[in-house]
């Protein structure tokens, strides 16, 4: 006897949610234990159930797949399920195990299954998968977000069981807490697990500067900055803030002019 | 850029024209005296010649004085001025031009009197003249020719719009995701599958029939539009409610072929689809004094990242419409209040006209 094969399904239609169901019902192993309409669904139910597998859409409302995926702790496999086959590179760059393109053909999702299964099967299955997206995979997902030229648009954010969007024309400053970054925008703080490196090179370099060691900073939000002592600037934000700015920063922030 | 010495082989022909006419004055100079026709020659040739690059210079008094747009009396005044001008200078090198025939050391035209100023003014002023009139009708020509070429541009312009309208109208993922829908339809609804397998037949047969014609009207396209939404509303379910509103006079407007498609294309896929809770797509349109006005409004989210492919089809709309005809068609955007609104509006002098575009 296989063992059980825990699979979500996130798709935002219907009619797509209800053909993975009808395919997978020929796999006596397959547990359907979510099913979840759009990504904020997602990342709620698989906060507290377990899964083997996500078949995951891409376009989405709110979240699309990549940001449910940056969002999940690790431990589940994911196969993508789309119409647009230009998010393939992005997908493996993320270790999906498989990308399946619509219209789906019921072949095509066995063998991506078989796939899972013997993914699956090398691995402790405590350990879950090898897609990590909770850890390390998270910046690489940022970077593989960006590709050339783009840069985020937004930020994603968890807490508890709640899903946090923040455009980053929101964000005031970055400040690196630990293994966290604390977001500063539109008077909240929001906390998202990740080096504030990595963020900071995800974000356009025309608006978003490293200042400090710690800290990245709006540039539309400085009012002015201040030396305070040799070598030693702040930096007064529009709400008042007083962010430092370090010798290399200020040299970042005199390059932008 | 002069259009004669701007242009190698016009300004040849120019030229050898004033040689001519400078060989012509050698001869008829020469009844009176007994110079032989080569010394003769040699003094009216070179003065022709010059004379002719003085006469270029009323290019820039076609340019300042268009014959179009100068009162007659004005336009007559500044050419016969130039003309006097530009004489009175042709007259001074003939008298500077006889010594310096002389010092060459033909003594033969030396020995003659010196030609009046008058005769120069007499010939210069009205050879002036004509010669302004050959500019006119050179600029006039390149006018005509410039206009031509415009009138091709924009029609290339207004073709290679409508194929890439009709090339967006064949949305591959429109297609791709309508069939995962069908496929999920015909385990469960094999009935629905059916209906909508003719439904997107008929969708697709419409769009090559109306695509094939100048002109349709709104009420068609209407039509093909709505086959479209009943489509989409099998894949977003209740996510995706359609109201259409459109008076009998609307519906019966003359409009060029899926114009408003891309643009309801549109409001489903950045706004309804970016929706966790969709919304309504309205179309409303209605006639008035003439002026066909067609709005297509739909709810959006603001904080959704923008999508590639977005503007494409309102800009592909603007393109069809200028090239229609830009005075009296007009698109605008605009976005309030998490409410994204297109409206179209054509005017009477484009829907009342002859039947091509």
């Amino acid at each position: 006897m296989t063992p059980v094969l825990r699979v979500a399904i996130v798709d935002d239609e219907p009619p797509a949610r209800a053909l993975l169901r009808d395919y997978l019902q020929a796999h006596a192993d397959v547990e359907i234990v979510a099913e979840c309409a759009n990504g904020f669904e997602a990342v709620k139910a698989l906060d507290t159930v377990r899964a083997d597998l996500v078949l995951l859409d891409v376009q989405m409302p709110k979240l699309d797949g990549f940001e449910v995926l940056e969002l999940l702790a690790p431990g589940p496999l994911v196969v993508f399920v789309t119409a647009y086959d230009e998010f393939a590179l992005r997908a493996f760059e993320v270790s999906a195990v498989d990308y399946l393109l619509k219209p789906l053909g019921r072949d095509r999702l066995a063998a991506a299954l078989e796939r899972v299964r013997q993914r699956l099967g090398s691995t402790t299955p405590a350990g879950g998968g090898p897609a990590q997206p909770g850890s390390e995979a998270a910046s690489q997902l940022v970077a593989s977000r960006r590709g050339p030229g783009r840069f985020l648009d937004r930020i994603v954010v968890k807490d508890g069981p709640h899903v946090h969007v923040v455009p980053v024309d929101r964000v005031d400053v970055l400040e690196a807490q630990d293994d966290y970054v604390a977001i500063y925008a539109d008077g909240k703080v929001h906390l998202k697990t990740q080096p504030l490196a990595d963020l900071s090179q995800a974000l356009d370099p025309a608006r978003f500067v490293q200042v400090h060691r710690s800290y990245t900073v709006n540039v539309e939000r400085i009012v002015r900055i201040e030396l305070v002592a040799k070598d030693r600037r702040i930096a007064i934000l529009r709400d008042g803030r007083e962010i430092p700015v370090s010798r290399t920063g200020y040299a970042r922030l005199r390059d932008k002019g | 850029m002069h259009p004669i010495l701007g242009n190698r082989a016009r300004l040849g022909v120019y030229l050898a024209a004033w040689g001519v006419l400078g060989l012509l004055f050698a001869v008829l100079g020469r009844g009176g005296t007994a110079r032989p026709f080569a010394a003769a020659a040699l003094y009216t040739a070179p003065l022709a010649l010059a004379y002719a690059f003085v006469c270029l210079s009323s290019w820039w008094v076609c340019r300042a004085a268009p014959l179009a747009r100068t009162p007659p009396l004005r336009l007559g005044i500044s050419l016969v001025v130039a003309a006097i001008v530009a004489s009175a200078f042709w007259a001074m090198l003939g008298a500077a031009w006889t010594p310096v025939l002389a010092a060459l050391a033909f003594d033969a035209a030396s020995s003659d009197a010196p030609v009046p100023a008058l005769a120069f003014l007499a010939l210069g002023v009205p050879l002036y003249l004509f010669s302004a009139a050959i500019h006119y009708l050179i600029a006039a020509f390149e006018d005509s020719r410039r206009a031509e070429r415009r009138a091709l541009e924009s029609q290339v312009v207004a073709r290679e719009a409508e194929l890439r309208a009709l090339r967006a109208q064949l949305n591959p993922h429109f297609l791709f995701n309508s069939l995962n829908s069908i496929n999920a339809l015909a385990g469960s609804d094999p009935e629905a599958a059916r209906r909508m397998c003719e439904g997107l037949g008929d969708f697709l047969r419409l769009t090559l029939a109306l695509g094939a014609r100048d002109w349709v009207t709104l009420g068609e396209e209407l039509d093909l539009v709505e086959k479209y939404l009943a489509i989409e509303q099998v894949r977003f379910g209740s996510r995706l409610q359609v109201e259409v509103r459109a008076t009998p006079e609307a519906r019966a407007s003359r409009v060029p072929p899926l114009l408003l498609q891309p643009l309801v294309e549109n409001a489903v896929k950045h706004g309804i689809a970016a929706r966790l809770e969709g919304g309504t797509v309205t179309i409303g349109a209605e006639r008035h004094a003439g002026t066909l006005t067609v709005r297509v409004t739909n709810p959006f989210d603001p904080d959704a990242p923008h999508r590639q492919g977005e503007g494409l089809g309102l800009e592909n709309v603007r393109r069809r419409l200028r090239a229609l005809d830009p005075r009296h068609t007009s698109i605008a955007a605009s976005q309030t209040a998490g409410c994204f609104e297109v409206v179209l509006s054509l005017g009477t002098a484009r829907s009342e006209s002859g039947g091509t575009p």
